[in-house]
């Protein structure tokens, strides 16, 4: 009767194993990760962001890591908001594209870190921030006429002339310019 | 003396009562499994084996032991093929193995503390002898490697059918016991 | 004194593995038994013959650290003779004889019990352990070489069977 039940809790923790995951800690790799950021396949540019949001990219899903009042100031289109601690405990599928967006992209970046350190797997950061969105799709300057449309579609103001040294655009002066 | 080395003392009484306490210090009991009348050295080494992998897996996923920190012996392809097959044979020879043969003697019978010098003789010309055994025993290391990782499989799978096996090899102890 | 029955050999199993999974969780470690003789032969080695046993790569590893005396096996292998020692006593099978097989003599069984002895420890040495080493703790954290190694034990143990039927059946 004991060897009975024996074996059935045995048949039963082994069949529940196959389905447990893995039975070691969660590490961070830290040099596959050192890997992907050394290859660029951590970041998208701004200009790659905007035509994601306008081809409806599948599953993607864009956070902004700004403070509330920022946020409600102007956020890129599709975002949403989320402090840095929220994000860390939400569970993303493999469908899922995330893309971090912070004010600078210092913030993005570090969130960037944690997210992959923990598994999540397609995760990219705006590496410029807020500041490329406003400076590369909301005012660009001499910009193509690809990249032209793709602005006026996000209710941009392209300009011409020479890309010079880089203006970083305030969210404050493109309110003031109109938009 | 150390915390750790009388943890080891007590982690060692408990191992040689059990041993003793399964019968596993009689050299006639042992034999049996080779003749297939007496299967208690399968049954109690495969009961060991599942409980305490079984236990190692599920603490671990539960978080309660950290898997990666204990050791894991070695592996070393041909030294363990040929050490297997070497021992193997001394110890249908012998009867017993270094820990029984050590549970053996404690209980009085001479024939372990036989096993036991012999043991002790052979490591001692193995030592002697090893400048022109190093070549062999330094080859096909693979570090701490692990079924799952040589499958490429789960570790939870590798579970699942090693208590499989095991659960269908008492199945078959009993028949082959109740047989004679 | 009357003698107790052996334990079931599921639960004597189980207890085992409980022992073995306690090693694990407070020692980060398994169990062992031949590494204490190697040890010992290592110690021994060095107390008579010092260069000697320092130029040995085996024995060096174990010169090592705390020294040879100071090795965990050494110290677990003698809480097994304890643990036996006692164990038999209460079960009332503490005696001085000479287990063997009926058509064997005592000085037969003697010697392959020897002969046995120093294969196992060649065995043993070439292998990085032995039964309690290997097959058990190196069989529950899934090594590839332990289930190697219990395999070719096994599959030697049964070839040379029938040769030693004499001694045993």
């Amino acid at each position: 009767m004991t060897h009975r039940v024996l074996a059935v809790l045995a048949a039963l923790l082994g069949v529940l194993a196959v389905f447990a995951g893995t039975p070691y800690p969660a590490k961070l790799d830290v040099r596959a990760l050192a890997a992907e950021i050394a290859a660029e396949d951590d970041h998208v540019t701004a200009i790659e962001l905007a035509q994601w949001i306008r081809d409806r990219k599948a599953g993607l899903r864009i956070f902004d890591l700004r403070s509330a009042e920022e946020f409600g100031e102007y956020h890129v289109p599709t975002a949403k908001r989320a402090a840095l601690e929220e994000l860390v405990s939400m569970r993303f599928t493999p469908a899922d594209t995330i893309v971090l967006i912070s004010d600078g992209g210092a913030h993005a970046a570090q969130a960037w870190v944690l997210l992959r350190a923990s598994g999540t797997p397609h995760v990219y950061f705006l590496r410029g921030g807020l500041g490329e969105w406003l400076d590369d799709v909301m005012n660009p300057v001499g910009a193509s006429s690809d990249v032209a449309a793709l602005s006026r579609y996000f209710g941009g103001l392209p300009r011409s002339g020479t890309p010079s040294a880089k203006t970083t655009n305030t969210v404050r002066e493109m309110k003031r310019r109109g938009c | 003396m150390s915390d750790s080395l009388l943890i080891a003392l007590a982690i060692g009484v408990a191992f040689g009562f059990a041993l003793e306490r399964a019968g596993l210090g009689s050299a006639r009991k042992l034999a049996g499994q080779f003749y297939l009348t007496d299967l208690t050295v399968f049954k109690v080494m495969f009961s060991a084996i599942v409980t305490a992998m079984l236990g190692a897996f599920w603490l671990a996923r539960l978080g309660i032991v950290d898997l990666s920190r204990v050791y894991v012996p070695e592996t070393w392809l041909v030294p363990q093929l040929v050490g297997g097959l070497v021992f193997g044979a001394g110890f249908v020879i012998a009867g017993l193995c270094p820990g029984t043969s050590c549970v053996a003697a404690a209980a009085g019978r001479v024939d372990g503390v036989a096993v036991v010098g012999g043991m002790f003789a052979g490591v001692l010309v193995t030592g002697f002898l090893f400048p022109s055994l190093q070549s062999l025993y330094d080859t096909t290391g693979r570090g701490a490697q692990t079924l799952p990782q040589l499958l490429h499989v789960s570790y939870g799978v590798v579970v699942c059918a090693v208590v499989a096996m095991a659960l269908a090899g008492f199945r078959a102890a009993e028949w082959l016991e109740n047989r004679t | 004194m009357k003698e107790r029955p052996y334990a079931d050999p599921y639960l004597a199993g189980v207890a085992l593995g409980l022992v073995l999974l306690a090693s694990f969780a407070i020692a980060g470690r398994g169990l062992g038994a031949s590494g204490a003789f190697a040890a010992t032969a290592a110690g021994l080695t060095n107390a008579v013959a010092p260069a000697r046993a320092a130029a040995n790569p085996l024995w060096s590893r174990y010169l090592a650290g705390g020294g040879p005396w100071r090795e965990w096996l050494l110290f677990e292998l003698a809480g097994v003779v304890i643990g036996g020692f006692v164990s038999a006593l209460l079960a009332g099978r503490s005696r001085r004889t000479i287990e063997r097989g009926p058509r064997m003599s005592g000085r037969a069984r003697i010697a392959c019990a020897a002969g046995g002895g120093m294969l196992m420890g060649f065995g043993a040495i070439l292998a990085r352990g032995c039964t309690s080493g290997l097959a058990l703790t190196g069989g529950a954290l899934l090594a590839v070489g332990s289930w190697l190694f219990i395999g070719a034990a096994f599959f030697a143990a049964y070839l040379f069977a029938p040769l030693l039927r004499r001694a045993w059946r």
